[in-house]
């Protein structure tokens, strides 16, 4: 079976997580702003911001002549709906077998 | 919970996302195994009806009680140990699921694992097909 990889993937990379988790907790940020809380050049940052931008995880407003991000979870949100309802289903399910054979 | 995903992709190279439970029942793994791998007794608790041939290759099909049937093939066995089957809806694409057997003091540890591949991500009629987002996603960061 082949296993696509390239989604979640480059959501992997630790230096592009770190600018969503940056914007996710500290709140909507322009480039120059989040380079200046990580070790990494503006022209690092943008060009992770512009694959999240790309990938809907981050929204965009006007700031100047820059650009405000935004962290947008929507496109996590299924995905954390999933294994909640995945884990929930599961564990009914063990306890019916627990029940059926203890 | 969207930081506990991101956290569980940072961690997984192949950006899949795997629900893990772990249980200890007090039984040995050969009456569980038993209860894993034999058709109607498996239906009792899987939640609706499963048709399972437990050897490499074998089909599994699985009717829940809610939501569309799932099909698959099982694609490893080792008796009383571990068996792993990939199923999937008509629409969909194929997910994996594992169990994991092991002997413990008074009965049996049993770790189920469902997983999620990136495709897979689900949408408001179901777990078909990516939203558009995740298609952008797909697209922009494959090309990054």
């Amino acid at each position: 079976m082949e296993i696509p990889h390239r989604v979640f993937s480059a959501l992997g990379d630790p230096t592009r997580l770190e600018v969503l988790t940056t914007l996710a907790s500290r709140g909507p940020a322009t480039a120059t702003e989040i380079a200046a809380r990580m070790p990494i050049t503006r022209q690092a940052v943008a060009k992770h911001l512009a694959a999240l931008d790309a990938a809907g995880l981050v929204s965009r407003s006007p700031a100047g002549r820059e650009v405000r991000y935004q962290f947008d979870a929507g496109p996590l949100e299924d995905l954390a709906q999933w294994a909640a309802d995945t884990a929930n289903t599961w564990d009914r399910r063990l306890q019916r077998l627990r029940n059926s054979v203890e | 919970m969207v930081a506990l995903i991101l956290l569980a992709m940072s961690n997984e190279p192949n950006g899949e996302v795997a629900i893990e439970r772990e249980v200890e029942l007090m039984a040995s793994p050969e009456q569980i195994w038993e209860r894993i791998t034999d058709s109607s007794m498996v239906s009792e608790w899987m939640g609706g009806d499963v048709e399972i041939e437990p050897r490499p290759g074998g089909r599994i099909t699985f009717s829940p009680e809610a939501g569309p049937d799932v099909w698959g093939t099982v694609e490893e066995v080792v008796q009383h140990e571990r068996i792993q089957w990939s199923w999937r809806t008509d629409e969909g694409q194929p997910e994996p699921i594992e169990f994991e057997l092991s002997p413990a003091e008074d009965g049996t540890i049993v770790i189920v694992r469902e997983t999620l591949l990136p495709w897979r991500i689900s949408g408001p009629d179901g777990f078909t097909e990516w939203p558009e987002a995740s298609a952008r996603s797909y697209n922009a960061l494959n090309a990054a």
